[in-house]
């Protein structure tokens, strides 16, 4: 089914990453040629395209079929890539400064309790704030142009960037630290050489959440600045309120898509950076 | 065979009336109670008791990693905050606790890059060197991941003599190892530790592993922890495993057995 590539496509980045995970995880045995590892979650998806596809045929106004969807996507891709590009920066200008905000805050917070004590209940409050109610204010704030979207997408990194990175600086081997400590190493020293590579593992659990996160900050940013800027958040709430269905749902592949390309590419970057660490922390 | 009135020569380590309590004002725990200790330059001292009875607390506290309530200690004359400055104390705590990014070779080298301005005016080794007298010339680009127990705790041992430092703490660093190989480490240690004598403090569990090592023997006393005497190691240097079947071995350590036995009577009492 040539229809189903877009999804089929999702299914191999995904087998790829549980792949990945279990490799970093250290005592894989089984390998990616291994039958083991993507029979079954070829078998899954194609069960759910097969469900998808009896849906959508005797519901038409409910769910497009899926070779409408890829019909539509390959009749127009300069636009469909335009509204991608228009996502990805989002997503990446929002979630690099989402990141780097959230670590820096952590670096300072570890350093110096007394900072975690006054800030760490605003950045709460902060938090617990649903971001659907705050990008409407930022429009109004910052307008429609990219701004509010990089805010949002940020907001969103940005919390469990900090709460993980913290935990990692925190988790630095105590024994270690000693060792550190008799030889009067100085604070950059022991973060330069513990705390900072220590805390990797912790980052990247947090960069498993976050980047996903900041797919849905664009998306959602979009939804509200809706028709003045393209993006595909845009798309789908353009499209949607035309019951352009087949546009809608190939803008919401698409974001899917971009969610997917992320995580794995971050599986890849885990694996490089963080081969001597056994399996994700748990992540707070 | 016993005496606390023993004069260091200023390179050593001098503990006087130290004690320490832990937890909250209305509840505190004495865990040291005014211990006083020597540890001459070149001699190395065991410590050994019951479990609790502070041995890591009296190790942490020499270290500079733990303040004492009351009482003074003194590494080569200065304040042990001196001491660490100047990079005079090596660490080998429990768990080897190397860092697992870093290669044996990279971890060894680790004292040398930190505190680099205490590094100036001493006989620092080479690491490569020093590895490889400790019998790990072929694992030094491995990760500590790749290696065995026993291999990890040489290279902690290794990164505790490779920027010369004056003392040397040891906190049970064969524990974790099962028997056959905590033997083979210990005697790897005494090979070394003779042909490169430093003031050492070493804290254990075991007796036959006290003697074999040791100048002289502290026994503690638990709740509140106290030195209760301190044993003279009379037997001759070098020593090899062959002492372990000599009688005068089997004699000191039916001493130790029974000193630690009355310690222990005396706390069920
Ligand atoms: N930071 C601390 N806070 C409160 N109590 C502590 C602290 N550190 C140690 N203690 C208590 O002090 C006592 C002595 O601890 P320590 O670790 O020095 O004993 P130890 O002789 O090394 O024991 P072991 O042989 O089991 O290693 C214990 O009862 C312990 O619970
Ligand atoms: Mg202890």
């Amino acid at each position: 089914m040539r229809d189903t590539e877009t999804i089929d496509a999702t299914a191999a980045v995904a087998a790829v990453d549980i792949a990945e995970t279990r490799a970093a995880g250290g005592r894989a045995r089984r390998t990616r040629l291994d039958w083991r590892n993507w029979v079954p979650t070829a078998i899954t998806f194609a069960v759910a395209a097969l469900l998808w596809q009896l849906v959508a045929w005797s519901n038409p106004y409910v769910i497009p079929t899926l070779d409408a969807i890829w019909a539509n996507l390959v009749a127009n891709p300069a636009m469909y890539w335009v509204n991608f590009l228009v996502t990805l920066q989002e997503v990446l200008v929002g979630a690099a400064s989402g990141i780097l905000a959230g670590f820096a805050l952590a670096v300072v917070m570890a350093e110096f309790r007394i900072v975690e004590r006054a800030v760490m209940p605003l950045v709460v409050v902060v938090m617990v704030t649903p971001i659907v109610a705050i990008a409407p204010a930022l429009v109004v704030a910052f307008g429609f142009g990219m701004m509010p979207k990089y805010i949002v997408t940020a907001l969103v990194v940005f919390f469990p960037m900090l709460v993980n990175s913290l935990a990692g600086l925190r988790d630095a081997d105590p024994k270690a630290l000693d060792v550190l400590r008799t030889l009067h190493a100085s604070r950059w020293e022991i973060f330069r050489d513990l705390r900072f590579p220590g805390c990797m593992p912790y980052v990247f659990a947090g960069l498993r959440i976050a980047l996903p996160l900041a797919v849905v900050g664009a998306a959602v940013a979009e939804f509200v600045a809706a028709g003045q800027q393209a993006g595909l958040g845009s798309l789908v709430t353009t499209s949607a309120a035309q019951a352009n269905l087949p546009v809608t749902w190939a803008s919401i592949a698409l974001l899917c898509l971009l969610g997917v390309l992320l995580v794995s590419l971050l599986a890849l970057v885990r694996k490089r950076v963080l081969w001597w660490s056994d399996g994700e922390p748990v992540a707070r | 065979m016993t005496g606390t009135a023993f004069i260091a020569p200023d390179g050593g380590v001098r503990v006087e009336h130290v004690s320490k309590s832990f937890g909250p004002p209305d509840a505190r725990v004495t865990v040291l109670d005014d211990v006083s200790l020597t540890i001459g330059m070149g001699e190395f001292v065991s410590v050994i008791g019951p479990s609790g009875c502070g041995k890591s607390t009296l190790l942490k506290v020499v270290a500079g990693l733990i303040e004492a309530d009351s009482g003074t200690v003194t590494i080569g004359g200065e304040p042990v905050a001196a001491a660490a400055r100047d990079k005079a104390i090596g660490l080998v705590p429990q768990a080897p606790a190397l860092l697992p990014w870093r290669t044996v070779l990279d971890n060894v080298r680790l004292p040398l890059q930190v505190n680099r301005r205490a590094n100036a005016g001493r006989a620092l080794r080479d690491p490569s060197e020093l590895l490889t007298s400790f019998g790990l010339g072929h694992a030094m680009r491995k990760y500590p991941g790749q290696l065995s127990g026993g291999m990890q705790q040489r290279a902690a041992i290794a990164r505790a003599f490779v920027f010369d430092p004056a003392i040397m703490l040891m906190d049970e660093p064969f524990s974790a190892l099962d028997e056959m190989n905590r033997d083979q480490q210990r005697l790897g240690l005494l090979d070394f530790w003779q042909s490169n004598r430093k003031a050492v403090m070493f804290v254990t569990h075991s007796v036959p592993e006290a003697i074999m090592l040791s100048d002289r023997i502290v026994v503690m006393s638990a709740h509140p922890g106290r030195i209760a005497t301190v044993i003279d190691v009379d037997l001759p240097r070098p020593r090899a495993e062959a002492d372990y079947a000599t009688d005068a071995f089997r004699d000191l350590e039916a001493v130790v057995r029974g000193e630690l036995h009355r310690v222990m009577e005396a706390a069920h009492a």
